[in-house]
């Protein structure tokens, strides 16, 4: 069972591998001032639930689930050692884990795919359920209102949780939302909540609420975790001070640490401890995935478009 | 029949409809396999648009014949991803103009999700949709052509009740999505004999409609039957031609196309959609370009819409292709090869 240990590390090694990604290529999403959002949602799935997280680095996600470090590195770089053979964008999992595919740059369409994952257990009559995140931007494209209006309608045993950030690019939520996300449940008939998506534990404990909920077979549940990106769209993409003028910007990573050391959970060389081995494993994947083989003709794969 | 009764594999005389033929093929496969089930609007007691599921919801029940909200884009992103995760689902998307509130799901998603996953993932997945004119004039554009563009994506448009049967079959088994269109004109009109059972028709291999050495006419869909009409009419003028049904759009028959153009020498393509960027164009420059060279001694003749949006009404004839026009064309062949 994952505790509030677990939690903390795996925050810290997505802040370091971010971080890291961020360095390797400035066209990565940076999770930074996000992670408790990744981490919290998807705390309490089992391996045979089906996780969509967004995708502004989910690696942390697929971590969580068992995927090798280096080979998603790997993806990053382009290198034929990541799990879909250099051919998708490099945020997609690995699909034998149970792992919604990222296969287009377009948004929202991850909300159907895994809507159908939520209709495929309920029609196999298995108690599976399917967490679906996506950002606040993505909340606007017709496919949240049509697969969460279709959710409600069927219940389907799934959590949609809103990675609210504050963004959509260059642009400030107050240009594209005119009212609070978790508002929008009520329209379909299905609970809506809002946690604080700077604290791991509020958004695990919301998350997992609604996880129970679905697999009862009650159907679907809209979750608003309120959380800010703390840097640009992409890494290379700077966002001025101007910019983030009036915001209150809390680290998901020292709101737990203050927890553990007051609940006498960690001490302070065990928390930095925490920190070196997150830099040692992710310094030793960057190793081994840079001397990984460049992608070929191979994973062109032109006799690979059908099944 | 009662639209709720169960569907009966009909007995004895073995004529259906188009329609008839598609229903039939569903509902062998949902009996054969349980993973199979329908997802669309109006196809409970209902029976579907143009009784497209007339029986299969008195049959299999609510729990498999599932009514959706007007969510073409849900529709077909859910039934994706049940089939990522195990099943192997039926959209009906009612008609082929609502193919493009889809389009992200169709074009984005459908093609890329296995090549994309490295060959991990499968999407055994077929949207079924009705394109053209048709009895009740409504929804006559015809987008087909969009789809075959797209590495990934199956597309099928069968022309008799035979073949929308055993295409039916092969798309349901198929482990990648594919586009099944029915061509509205053509989904009650005459009926014609199915075989019973498992009449697979493989995905990608054309028919010969009718066989001639003077000239090759490649159609699909709708403009099969007005081919036949125009070869019947110039047989009785001593002109024999031979006239290709392709059935499916991606993959298609090339072998068939291009060695019937070998011996004929004439290409005229006949098809509902328009000419701009239909696929006639690929089945055009497919032949022009083949090597070792297929030698044509006429210019290669294309028939289709007028390039207008097709209208409603009575101004509709005006913009379709006719039997008339495809005549004109083979004759135009002819004159430029004897010229």
């Amino acid at each position: 069972m994952t505790d509030a240990r677990d939690l903390f590390r795996w925050m810290v090694v997505a802040r370091t591998l971010g971080t890291t990604l961020c360095t390797l290529n400035v066209r990565w999403f940076p999770v930074e001032g996000e992670e408790a959002v990744h981490v919290g949602t998807f705390a309490d799935l089992r391996p045979d639930d089906a996780a969509a997280p967004h995708y502004r680095d989910p690696f942390v996600v697929y971590l969580m689930r068992g995927a090798e470090l280096w080979r998603l590195v790997a993806q990053v770089l382009g290198k034929s050692a990541g799990y879909n053979k250099g051919r998708s964008v490099a945020f997609n999992g690995p699909f034998h884990l149970n792992i919604v595919p990222w296969v287009a740059g377009d948004l929202g369409t991850t909300i159907g795919t895994a809507t159908g994952a939520a209709l495929a257990f309920k029609q196999q009559r298995s108690d599976r359920v399917c967490v679906c995140s996506f950002g606040d931007g993505t909340a606007n494209r017709g496919d949240f209102h049509e697969n969460i209006n279709l959710a409600a309608v069927w219940r389907l045993p799934i959590v949609y949780v809103c990675q609210n950030n504050g963004w959509a690019i260059s642009q400030r939520a107050d240009s594209y939302l005119p009212a609070p996300i978790a508002a929008r449940a009520a329209g379909y008939g299905i609970p809506g909540r809002t946690v604080d998506g700077q604290d791991v534990e509020a958004v695990r404990a919301g998350v997992a609420e609604a996880i129970d909920r679905a697999r009862r077979g009650e159907g679907p549940t809209l979750v608003d975790a309120l959380t800010y990106r703390r840097r640009g769209h992409w890494a290379g993409h700077i966002v001025s001070d101007a910019d983030r003028a009036g915001v209150v910007q809390r680290d998901p990573i020292d709101v737990l640490r203050g927890r553990l050391l007051e609940r006498g959970l960690a001490t302070e060389p065990e928390i930095d401890q925490v920190h070196k081995r997150a830099a040692d494993e992710v310094a030793a994947a960057v190793e081994r995935a840079n001397t990984a083989a460049d992608v070929s003709d191979v994973e062109l794969g032109l006799d690979d478009v059908f099944a | 029949m009662s639209t709720d009764a169960p569907v009966q594999a009909p007995a004895g005389t073995r004529r259906l409809t188009h329609m008839e033929a598609v229903v039939e093929a569903i509902a062998l496969e949902m009996r054969r396999d349980p993973r199979v089930f329908l997802i669309g609007q109006d196809i409970g007691p209902f029976g579907g648009s143009m009784q497209g599921s007339k029986g299969l919801y008195g049959e299999f029940g609510p729990e498999r014949v599932l009514e959706a909200p007007i969510s073409e884009s849900a529709m077909v992103g859910s039934a994706l991803g049940a089939a990522l995760f195990g099943c192997r689902p039926i959209v009906e998307v009612s008609f082929g103009e609502f193919l493009p509130a889809a389009m992200n799901q169709l074009i984005n998603q459908a093609p890329n999700l296995h090549y994309m996953t490295g060959g991990a993932a499968r999407v055994p997945v077929v949207i079924r949709t009705r394109v053209g004119d048709g009895p009740y004039g409504g929804h006559p554009q015809d987008y087909v052509s969009w789809f075959a563009h797209v590495p990934g994506l199956k597309v099928v448009t069968p022309a008799t009740p035979a073949d929308a049967k055993g295409l039916m079959l092969s798309a349901i088994r198929d482990d990648n999505p594919v586009l099944f269109v029915e061509p509205m004109s053509l989904s009650h009109a005459r009926r014609a004999e199915v075989p019973a059972g498992d009449n697979v028709i493989p995905i990608g291999s054309a028919s010969l409609a009718r066989s001639g050495r003077d000239v090759t006419l490649v159609v699909w869909g709708s403009t099969r039957p007005l081919a036949l009409q125009a070869a019947a009419t110039l047989a009785n003028e001593g002109v024999e031609v031979e006239v290709i049904d392709l059935r499916s759009l991606a993959p298609w028959d090339t072998v068939t196309v291009i060695e019937s153009t070998r011996r004929t020498r004439r290409l005229v393509i006949a098809h509902e959609t328009w000419v701009t960027g239909g696929f006639g164009a690929e089945v055009a420059a497919t032949v022009a370009g083949t090597m070792p060279r297929v030698e044509l001694v006429a210019p290669i003749a294309r028939v289709g819409a007028a390039a207008v949006p097709i209208p409603s009404g009575s101004l509709r004839a005006r913009a379709l292709p006719t039997s008339a026009q495809i005549m004109a064309a083979v004759r135009c062949t002819l004159e430029a090869g004897t010229s």
